[in-house]
């Protein structure tokens, strides 16, 4: 029973008790006992509102208790700079972290896409290999399925827009009749796309808004529907627009616009919807009510076994798979799941090693207040007055970290959503900062703040006031036994070693990357990219004729070193592979073909432009046509895989539709999709053979970046100002988006490192102070006795160097062992290096230092005659 | 308004009582009805105490640690709690009590400056 309920229940009886005595009193001086009693109650007064303002007592002294203790806190937190700003720090960091990739892993992973009954929406895709399917496939499953109740196509597009007198370029998605009833939205404008829009090429020029850009680029005009606009000089009447919060099927995307993939040949130039061979579109599926996943499955599996038989040639060994939608269904979903989990769980390690710090921070500092703490309790404070101002104290400060953590996640999170990654390609991160995570924030802190606060009770329920004060703090043989604390210092700095190790490696890795040899040279390197098709050059005579025309021009522009222009350029994730197989085969099934390739369409000058060097042979020339025989050049390793030597110029290969293709150049190895890939098989043909809209146009020049892309410009405006430029800037900053892996991977571990570090800093100081003001009077005394430096720094801080090495050693360890994880991500990550190794011990050593050199300059500053006396 | 003045009135009574309470306990532990008779009569019934108010007064010293209740028997062998000066009261009192000695000091200055001129 409390203190406070047993006074309480005592109250009625002390009050008859004390009106029974002064009616005794009464009567002793001679009044009859009813007056008696009238008397003392007079003199009593109200017992009612007596026993009211008593019980209101306890109330409002707890409260003005709790008043004083806050503004305590505030007042020894404002005395300790240090530590407050030190603990806030950390906690801040520490939750943030937290809130950053949980508020990531909630925006891609954990969110479900706005739509109703998301969960029977599921992407379609082959079970190995990318996520693309082809048309006839999709379309053999849309009809001869009894699973799904809608199966529809999505093809990603880059359209030339024409709305109020200007033309821009804009993203859109292509899909089939049954897209709107697999995402089952209703409109928020008009109607959505139909099956009888896009029942054959022409059915319907519909066109549906999405809401950002009914909203932004045309200022949310309540009469939208019905307008027309014109899509790569195509009119398309507007006739919806979709709700607010729906952009499509894919976590990560924008599109702006929707319209029917069957009007492709006019759109793209040419159609593939008949070809088995163009694996281009995505699929998304909605699963019938009451069908199971593994029902559902089950029928795939027919449907492909079906297919792959059906077509043998194309669809060898199809198979089909279903995934979570969202993020190109597993593609990168998986490998995005499995990273943030991993960094999730590295974040709540982080966290939980920022707990443990904060409570030995909070012991340290409860240790050097013994003094003060003894003094209260002797004159009477209660072991839980103390206990709660030190609580009250904790809150302070995880109410204080709680804020600058939600500040900082909320910062970071809105930064993410806002920000478009260095690519031409829509985009874009819903990940906007939700209000439960704010609230996760706070109560993650004040969970932080009651854990270590309370690490400090066993302390101060054992200190003993008389002991306290007569020694100046706990007997020092607290410090001589190995305790709990230090095993968790050692796995903590040994964490904090991993994510440093991490960090490096990772940072080396980039260092690497932006150096390393790309098989082209993208310094003063100027990339233009356009598509024809959108400027209305449907036939590929007009294409050619204006792409020759302006490689014309753009050579005459003063200061120009080279000039080319391909359909396509390395590293653009727009490359394509196909099967090669050698001369002698006839056989072209893709199972019996020698290896994939990339390959790419270029101009003469292209490889000059590029930077590409031309080892052997000559280049592509404009009398490369049609009508002469087909040729290439490809590079090393295509001549390593085919022929096993170098000497391929002169020699043949053959494509998957049996055309044999004389080489006429090698040229050197380079990246193309991604910078971790292998060396990998490329070719380049001339694009005078095969015409192209798609155009990127390559310019070489020591001229300032900015003149040569406005010459550029107004060239090509001067030959047609229909063009719509899709992008057009250096080549290094158009490579941003193959760096990009890297650079998060780089980012989020170079902060978690940094974190590592601001935590073991933390961490050792703490246990130092903590070390050292425990035995500060014994180490004055051996100074007065004449010990020496040497001897009293072994004393004091021997323990923490054993406990600093053995860590950092078993944290580097570790971090070498798991680097091996990074390399998938961090193109050349190797924890083998030396200079790593180098920067990782460096670090530590110097961290060490920072974080004992003040308890350090604590013992050799004490005055022995000052300590003494003073205790 | 009026209710604001009260209520000033009674909390500067109240920290009054608080410290007369406290000097009672001085002389050594004893029950409730005899701290307000102890009140009563040295300060010559000058200062007239109702009674109840004693007890909010009591409980709030408790909570604040400065005195302490214990079950004891009285003289004519009744049950009555005992109220005891803790070690934190005693140093209470003592700041209090010099308060309260400068504030009387400065307003009787205040009050009577002749006096103190002519005293010197």
């Amino acid at each position: 029973m409390s203190r406070r309920k047993r006074m309480l229940q005592d109250l009625d009886q002390d009050i008859r008790e004390h009106i029974a005595r002064e009616t005794q009193d009464n009567i002793d001086r001679g009044m009859s006992p009813q007056e008696a009693r009238y008397a003392a109650m007079r003199k009593f007064g109200n017992v009612l509102r007596v026993k009211e303002e008593t019980r209101e007592v306890w109330t409002l002294v707890w409260l003005e208790q709790l008043v004083q203790d806050f503004r305590f806190a505030f007042r020894t937190l404002r005395k300790n700079p240090g530590f407050a700003l030190t603990a806030v720090l950390i906690l801040a960091l520490g939750i943030a972290a937290n809130v950053i990739v949980f508020g990531v892993l909630q925006g891609l992973v954990l969110r479900q896409l706005e739509m109703p009954h998301a969960e029977q929406v599921m992407t379609l895709q082959p079970k190995t290999g990318g996520p693309f399917l082809s048309y006839p496939e999709m379309r053999d499953v849309r009809d001869s399925n009894n699973v799904f109740s809608a199966v529809a196509a999505v093809q990603i597009e880059a359209f030339g827009l024409e709305a109020n007198g200007f033309t821009r370029p804009i993203w859109g998605d292509e899909v089939t009749g049954q897209y709107f009833e697999v995402v089952g939205i209703k409109p928020f404008l008009g109607r959505l796309l139909e099956r009888s829009d896009d029942d054959h090429p022409g059915a319907s020029y519909a066109a549906v808004l999405s809401w950002p850009a009914w909203k932004n680029d045309f200022a949310a005009d309540p009469n939208i529907v019905g307008k027309t606009i014109r899509l790569d000089k195509h009119p398309y009447t507007i006739v919806g627009v979709t709700p607010e919060g729906f952009y499509g099927t894919e976590k990560i995307a924008e599109p702006d616009i929707f319209v029917p993939l069957a009007n492709l040949a006019t759109l793209n130039g040419a159609s593939w919807l008949d070809s088995r061979n163009y694996k281009n579109i995505f699929s998304v599926v909605r699963l019938k009510d009451g069908v199971t996943k593994p029902q559902a499955q089950a029928e795939l599996n027919t449907i492909a076994t079906r297919i792959s038989q059906q077509f043998p040639k194309e669809d060898e060994g199809l198979t089909l798979k279903l995934a979570p939608p969202g993020l190109v269904g597993d593609f990168i979903g998986g490998p995005t799941r499995g990273f943030l989990a991993a960094v999730l769980a590295l974040a709540g390690i982080v966290l939980l090693a920022a707990c443990a710090n904060l409570g030995s921070l909070f012991a340290a500092r409860t240790a050097d207040r013994t003094r003060e703490i003894a003094i209260r309790m002797a004159v009477g404070s209660s072991r839980w007055r103390i206990l709660r101002q030190l609580l009250v104290e904790a809150v302070v400060i995880s109410v204080f970290g709680g804020a600058c953590a939600s500040v900082l996640g909320w910062m970071a999170l809105t930064g993410l959503a806002n920000w478009h990654p260095p690519s031409r390609f829509p985009i874009k991160f819903h990940v906007l900062p939700e209000p439960s995570l704010i609230v996760m924030a706070f109560l993650i802190s004040v969970a932080a703040g009651i854990v270590f606060g309370l690490m400090p009770l066993r302390q101060i329920f054992k200190t003993d006031p008389n002991a306290a004060i007569k020694s100046g703090g706990a007997p020092s043989s607290a410090g001589r036994r190995w305790a709990l604390r230090d095993v968790l210092l050692a796995a903590q700095i040994a964490l904090c070693c991993v994510t440093v190790t991490a960090a490096f490696v990772s940072l080396r890795g980039l260092g690497k990357a932006l150096t390393m040899d790309l098989g082209f040279n993208p310094k003063n390197a100027i990339l233009t990219r356009f598509d024809l098709s959108q400027a209305n050059y449907a036939s590929e005579a007009d294409a050619d004729h204006f792409q020759r025309q302006l490689l014309e021009r753009i050579q005459q522009i003063p200061g120009i070193e080279a000039a080319g222009y391909a359909n396509t350029t390395p590293l653009d994730f727009d490359a394509t592979v196909t099967d090669v197989f050698s001369q002698d085969s006839t056989d072209l099934r893709h199972s019996k073909s020698a290896f994939d390739m990339y390959f790419y369409h270029v101009s003469p000058g292209y490889l000059a432009a590029a930077g590409t060097p031309l080892l052997a042979g000559r280049d592509v020339s404009f009398s490369d046509t049609p009508k002469t025989p087909a040729v290439a050049i490809v590079n090393q390793e295509f001549a390593r895989r085919l022929f096993h030597s170098q000497q391929a110029v002169g020699r043949y290969f053959k494509n998957r539709n049996g055309v044999s293709i004389q080489i006429i150049g090698i040229m050197g190895d380079g990246k193309h999709f991604t910078l971790s890939e292998d060396p990998k098989a490329a070719a380049f043909f001339p694009i005078s053979q095969k015409t192209d809209t798609r155009t990127t146009l390559i310019v070489r020049s020591q001229r300032d970046t900015a003149d040569i892309v406005s010459a550029i410009r107004e060239t090509i405006r001067a030959l047609d100002v229909a063009v719509p430029i899709s992008e057009s800037g250096p080549w290094t900053s158009q490579l941003g988006l193959s760096l990009f892996p890297s650079q998060v991977a780089t980012v989020a571990l170079g902060v978690f490192g940094a974190f590592g570090l601001l935590l073991s800093i933390a961490g050792t100081f703490g246990l130092a102070s903590y070390t050292v003001s425990k035995r500060l009077r014994e180490l004055s005394i051996r100074v007065a006795l004449g010990a020496g430096t040497k001897q009293i720094l072994q004393s004091a801080l021997g323990r923490m160097l054993i406990l600093l090495a053995s860590g950092s050693g078993i944290g580097i360890a570790l971090g070498l062992a798991a680097s091996h994880l990074l390399s998938a991500i961090v193109y050349q990550a190797s924890a083998q290096d030396p200079v790593v190794l180098t920067a990782v011990a460096f670090t530590t050593i110097v961290t060490a230092t920072l974080s004992v050199a003040g308890p350090v300059r604590r013992v050799l500053d004490a005055d022995p005659a000052t300590l003494l006396r003073e205790q | 308004m009026s209710t604001k003045e009260q209520k000033q009135r009674i909390e500067l009574l109240q920290g009054t009582l608080d410290l007369l309470i406290l000097r009672t306990l001085l002389l050594g532990p004893t029950h409730g009805h005899a701290i307000a008779k102890a009140i009563e009569f040295n300060s010559d019934d000058v200062l007239q105490v109702e009674q109840g108010s004693l007890y909010p007064a009591l409980h709030r010293l408790i909570k604040r640690g400065w005195i302490s209740a214990e079950e004891g028997t009285s003289e004519n062998n009744r049950r009555a709690k005992f109220y005891r000066l803790t070690a934190k009261g005693r140093k209470q009192l003592e700041l209090e009590t010099s308060k309260w000695d400068k504030l009387a000091g400065a307003i009787a200055q205040i009050l009577r400056p002749a006096n103190r001129e002519g005293e010197s």
